[in-house]
């Protein structure tokens, strides 16, 4: 087990330091004078080598990527080039209003997806089923920014119920209004990935139910209930941990394009800001940033996948 | 005066819904077990068996239809309200495959725990304690430790232990038991049916045995009955049955399992055709089709009735056929060629050794520092030198491990050796043979389902050697071609089907046509009959006479069954380990001087009709340590010397010519062991 | 139902009513209804010819990407089961690492780099579903390899390419075309996504992503002209799923079935 998870550490130490690179290399690509933009288009020819020679554009590439990367391992981020500020705290802000929406709709998903999942594969066959799955059809097909605009036509502009966009902190308006504007973006966000994890609960539910141990334990007189709780999930939802891994990259590219059309002020938004602005610092920080936390939660699924999983925990041992 | 039944199934009938139509699982079975006594149901792959059971638990899905005069459970029934109680409680069942049977989440102990805790409500530690106990006396050592193991870390035969101790756990009176060492080792299958015996026994349970093997059945079971297609053919007390079978099935399975006493020379009887098709009704007896006793009164409805003694038969001849064997196979081995003295296949000391474990699986932290384990070594073949003559058939003999499969894959250059030579015909062959040796080397495998592509029709499959060593030169690839379906008695027609149109046997067959495509002057042959049922396999068995006979093909037939190797092979090469133990004459081999494993071997088998064997039965302990440098088997040798086997690898003595055993144990005392198997003069 | 789409989208540009990017002021915002089937957009274009002026693109979006990521993939997938190796290994940590990378911010890193249009977004969507492709590929040949009828071919001594292609391949089809059908829709969705957030498909094109994008500041004065191209979108996907499904069920009892000889 240690082992294992060593080795898993390691692989995500590597993943990140490639994406470091793979993130540098394009984003040198990028069309446009970095110095041109801060300075603007009056600038001289003069001004804009001066200042390339001060940011060190001149230097040799893998200087200027050791120079990036050491100062991200520092916690120094470099500066906008836009908006003239040190990026760190800018990205780590906006991470923050961004996580609180992908953690809520992870916790949702998880949950409600897998009871629906369950509750599918027990009841199969009857109408709940038979509705279930239907749903799940429809669920899968829509994508992110329809609902997202349906959601607002609906709630925002018809009902007039929830606020269509922006965002307040808590601690300015109180709960009420901070939950207020949540709700739409993680409605949103919800709806994308449950189809895709009550599917795959459903299906491996009931291939548990198929198996040989299971009827053992209907041989040995269990009652159903308990077979069900003591037989089956924990084998059936094995696999549904891995989806979830699966689903927070999905979840990631549904919070760029949710947070740019309820304008929720998060790191989605941040980057397709950077992007369309040609700001590389920003766009460089916040794509690390990104991966990196998308590394740790496929690492952590991968442990908990490891540690529910009694192969892997113990491994060949006993005689 | 006599106790009730302790089961009574009456009339027990299982339907199935299908595309095609209803099929009929189960037609009007009955039977009863006395109390204290074993019955046990015998068939081959579709008799039906294994759904008797699961009918009466209760366990069928939605899609079958279940129905039945009565069945009782003592007074309790089966298909009543008070059903589902008994289940786990009074019943006990043990399935076949132990590792798929086993939660793989769940501990072994408290598996074996559970019908207390539910049935018995006795709390945790109570119930956990009585598991404990109960691996113990199903003679699992270390019980504690084991109970606190996953299903996954244990070995096949410890799991199928785990299984019994949890049927057993609510002393039940009744054990159902499906195929319960199928998958086990020889050797670990001995050990388990003595279990049962033992329990049997001391516990005066009864038995409900489910198998397609004759020679387990024959042993355990007091009564038996033979289903076919869904019905009883043949009912009565084991001893009486194989002593006089008298239905034609009977007659025909029992002469078609292959056995060690019986004179090589003779074929196996198989019996022709395959299963009827249970969507339609039977009319009539449903073997008739393949029987060859039927007659024009075969077509009306046959019912069980007394036959000789105790028996009850379904058939209407019984009483004229008391007397008739099935009819022997009408071939009679034609002369062999010689032996011309250039050897086919030399091989001298080939090893095989495979790396486990990755760079990070051997990371250790011992005091804070980093250590690299060494890297696992597997010694799948080890040093292993053998011969093989024209037209000769070496059986390869052994159990899970020993390497046998390994060892051909090296002698076809499919595996890459790491030590030894290999040489062809005195040429030596190298690390990618060339096209000769390739087309005059070809192999046949264990699993049907897997040894043709499945998007391919027979006749491409076949056609592709053709094309690709030359064919014949010039003659039409498609009379080529049928020539070969010929060669393997399979009609023309079949070169337009897809593999899963087949059955097993002609799956296999056409693997074996398809090796034969290249004119091999040697083929190696990995389980190829393992997978069949016993009268399909006798047909294929025949077969491989026939390609010997005709045509002078050498074999190198791998089995770990040995009747069946006994009954084909000239020479044979028993492996332990990746070692080989004992090498000679199938006659030699068969009686002493034994090597000790070989001895163990034999006498764990269960073969059908002996009962004369030795009574002293050789088993061998359970789990084994590392073998240290010496000789394999010494960790688990029952006639071990001492260290000496441990340490100093065994000689190889002779005790007559060309026939070899590995071991320190000095010839006389080799020569002076028992015969495990009596001489039966023909 | 895809059948009526491709229809659709291949005579789209000819049956429309109205050329998709004739102005017409004066018909501003107007309500789905009489003339304009589904109204009209803030420049007075005709919302239904546009919508389905947009099929094709999504189409080949969806299409294209698929074919680009299964004809890199698949070979690559195929050799690195076979050749277990070092090579091999290598492949895969590759893909394991460009599979760790969410598909929206590969794509939004690829297309950032150039002057986005339609075209690039194709072969960026393409480029990103590769990895995944491989992992399949080489799954169900690792799969396949072990089956005996390969080492039968091993032991007649076949070339890597005729196992690969002629042994392995027929069979792999089934497992690949039911995980296409299935890349098919995420190509789609990624693709109208990208256009959506300004770096796919450029305007005055009529792709449906786009049209929704466009049509945000004009909510609720005319939903129409987010809701239309919206509902052709999910109907499209929803048609593609159920072509999948229906291929799944299709190709997986004709190998099982078949009736005995």
């Amino acid at each position: 087990m240690i082992a294992y998870t060593l080795q898993r550490c390691l692989y995500v130490v590597v993943v990140v330091w490639i994406m470091s690179a793979l993130i540098f290399g394009i984003t040198q690509l990028l069309p446009g004078n970095v110095a041109y933009a801060i300075l603007g288009q009056y600038a001289t020819n003069q001004q804009i080598a001066e200042l390339e020679q001060l940011l060190g554009l001149n230097d040799p590439w893998y200087i200027q990527y050791w120079r990036w990367f050491s100062g991200m391992l520092h916690g120094d981020f470099g500066r906008s080039v836009v908006m003239q500020r040190p990026v760190g705290p800018l990205i780590f802000e906006a991470f923050g209003r961004s996580a609180i929406l992908a953690g809520i709709t992870i916790t949702l998903v998880a949950v409600i997806g897998t009871w629906l999942g369950v509750h599918s594969a027990t009841h199969r066959g009857k109408l709940s089923d038979r509705v279930l799955t239907l749903a799940q059809y429809f669920f899968i097909a829509v994508p992110e920014f329809f609902w997202a605009i349906l959601a607002i036509i609906l709630f925002a502009v018809w009902l007039g119920w929830l606020p269509a966009t922006g965002y307040t902190p808590i601690g300015q308006s109180g709960v009420g209004r901070w939950l207020a504007h949540l709700i739409l973006p993680v409605t949103t966000l919800v709806c994308g990935l449950i189809a895709h994890v009550s599917r795959l609960t459903r299906s491996s539910m009931l291939e548990t139910l198929r198996s040989a141990y299971i009827l053992t334990a209907r041989a040995k007189g269990l009652p159903r209930r308990l077979i069900l709780r003591r037989h089956a999930l924990p084998n059936a939802l094995l696999p549904t941990i891995t989806v979830l891994a699966v689903d927070v990259g999905i979840l990631i590219g549904g919070v760029v394009v949710v947070e740019t059309v309820f304008a929720y002020p998060g790191l989605g938004r941040l980057l397709i800001y950077a992007i369309e602005h040609r700001d590389i610092p920003l766009l460089q920080a916040g794509m690390m940033l990104v991966t990196t936390v998308y590394a740790i939660a496929n690492l952590g699924a991968d442990l908990l996948y490891a540690v529910v999983n009694p192969r892997i925990r113990y491994g060949r041992s006993a005689g | 005066m006599t106790s009730p039944p302790i089961l009574q199934v009456d009339e027990l009938s299982v339907k199935y819904a299908t595309s095609r139509g209803p099929l009929t699982a189960l037609d009007r079975v009955s039977f009863a077990i006395p109390q204290g006594r074993a019955l046990g149901l015998v068939g081959e792959s579709g008799s039906g068996k294994s759904t008797v059971l699961l009918a009466l638990l209760g366990l069928l899905g939605p899609e079958a239809t279940v129905a039945a005069r009565s069945a009782r459970f003592r007074d309790a029934d089966l298909f009543g309200h008070g059903a589902a109680a008994v289940r786990g409680d009074r019943i006990g069942v043990v399935f076949q495959d132990a590792a798929a049977a086993l939660n793989p989440a769940l501990t072994v102990g408290l598996q074996v725990a559970e019908p207390l805790l539910v049935h018995r409500r006795l709390s945790r530690s109570a119930a956990m304690r009585r598991a404990i106990e109960l691996l113990g006396e199903v003679g699992v050592r270390r019980p504690g430790e084991v109970a606190r193991c996953y299903p996954h870390q244990l070995s096949g035969g410890m799991k199928q232990r785990a299984l019994i101790a949890m049927a057993l756990s609510c002393e039940p009176d009744l054990l159902l038991l499906d195929e319960p060492t199928t998958a086990l080792d020889v050797t670990i299958e001995a050990q388990i049916l003595d279990l049962l015996e033992a329990l049997r026994s001391r516990r005066g349970l009864s038995m409900l045995f489910v198998s397609h093997n004759l020679g387990i059945v024959e042993r355990i079971c007091d009564e038996l009955a033979v289903l076919y297609a869904g019905r009883v053919v043949e009912q009565g007390p084991t001893e009486a049955i194989f002593a006089r079978p008298q239905h034609p099935y009977t007659k025909g399975l029992l002469a078609a399992v292959p056995r060690v006493q019986r004179d090589r020379m003779t074929r196996l009887a198989p019996i022709p055709g395959g299963l009827p098709d249970l969507t339609q009704p039977q009319e009539g007896c449903g073997f008739r089709s393949r029987c060859p006793f039927s007659v024009a009164a075969c077509v009306l409805p046959q019912t069980l009735r007394p036959g000789a003694g105790t028996t009850l038969v379904r058939c209407h001849r019984s009483a004229e056929l008391t007397e008739e064997a099935w009819p022997a196979a009408t071939e009679p081995a034609a002369a062999r060629r010689p032996d011309t003295g250039v050897r086919i296949i030399e091989g001298e000391r080939l090893t095989k050794t495979f790396r486990l474990g990755g760079f990070l699986r051997r990371l250790r932290f011992d005091g804070g520092f980093p250590l690299l384990r060494p890297a696992r070594e597997l010694r799948a073949v080890d040093g292993v030198s053998l011969t093989i003559r024209p037209g000769e058939i070496l059986g390869v003999v052994g159990e899970s491990g020993s390497g046998k499969s390994t060892l051909a894959r090296l002698i076809l250059r499919l595996l890459d050796a790491d030590g030894g030579t290999l040489r062809y015909k005195s040429m030596p062959v190298p690390r990618k043979p060339d096209r000769e040796f390739r087309r005059r080397a070809q192999i046949v495998f264990q699993n049907p389902e897997s040894s043709l592509n499945p998007r391919k029709r027979v006749g491409q499959i076949l056609a592709r050697p053709l094309s690709l060593f030359g064919g014949s030169g010039g003659e039409d690839p498609e009379r080529h071609i049928e020539r070969l379906l010929t060669l393997v008695r399979l009609s023309a027609s079949y070169s337009d089907r897809f593999p899963h149109q087949l059955s097993g046997g002609e799956k296999q067959r056409v693997s074996i046509a398809r090796a034969m495509a290249s004119e091999p002057e040697i083929l190696v042959c990995d389980e190829p009959v393992s997978a069949l049922d016993v009268s399909v396999q006798a047909a294929i068995l025949n077969l491989f006479a026939d390609l010997r006979d005709r045509l002078g093909v050498a074999y190198l037939f791998i089995s770990h069954d040995i009747s069946v190797i006994a009954h084909l092979a000239d020479r044979v090469l028993v492996m332990y380990g990746g070692a080989a133990v004992e090498e000679g004459k199938l006659d030699e081999v068969l009686h002493p001087p034994y090597h000790p494993y070989t001895e163990a071997l034999l006498s764990a088998v269960p073969l059908v009709g002996v009962r004369e064997r030795a009574s002293q039965r050789i088993r061998l302990p359970v789990e084994a340590m590392e073998p240290g440098k010496g000789c394999r088997f010494a960790p688990r040798c029952p006639r071990r010397i001492g260290a000496l086997c441990d340490e100093v690898p065994p000689p190889v003595r002779e005790p007559t010519p060309d026939h070899r055993i590995a071991c320190h144990i000095p010839i006389a005392e080799l020569e002076s062991m028992e015969p495990v198997l009596v001489r039966r003069g023909s | 139902m895809v059948a009526v789409f491709i229809l659709l989208a291949m005579t789209g540009p000819w049956i429309a009513p109205f050329p998709f990017d004739q102005f017409d002021m004066r018909a501003r915002f107007d309500p789905p209804g009489g003339l304009h089937w589904f109204g009209t957009d803030e420049f007075g274009r005709d919302v239904f010819s546009r919508v389905l002026a947009g099929a094709p693109y999504s189409l080949i979006m969806g299409f294209g990407a698929t074919a680009i990521s299964l004809a890199v993939g698949v070979p690559l997938g195929l050799a690195a089961a076979y050749y277990r190796g070092l090579a091999g290994e290598l492949v895969m940590r590759a893909v394991d690492v460009m599979i760790s990378i969410p598909p929206i911010l590969l794509g939004l890193l690829i297309l950032a780099v150039t002057e986005p249009s339609l075209w690039k977004t194709i072969v960026a969507v393409g480029i990103v579903y590769i990895p995944i492709m491989t992992r399949i590929a080489r799954s169900v040949a690792l799969g396949l390899l072990v089956e005996d009828f390969i080492e039968a071919a091993r032991a007649r001594g076949e070339t890597a390419g005729y196992i690969l292609f002629r042994e392995i391949l027929p069979n792999a089809w089934p497992p690949i075309i039911v995980e296409t059908s299935l890349r098919v829709t995420f190509a789609i969705l990624l693709g109208s996504a990208l256009s959506f957030l300004g770096l796919g498909a450029q305007p005055p094109l009529s792709e449906w992503g786009l049209m929704i994008a466009g049509s945000r500041p004009f909510i609720e004065q005319a939903p129409w002209i987010g809701l239309a191209p919206g509902l052709a979108l999910c109907v499209l996907l929803i048609a593609i799923n159920l072509l999948g499904e229906g291929l799944r069920e299709f190709l997986d009892p004709r190998l099982v079935e078949g009736g005995r000889a």
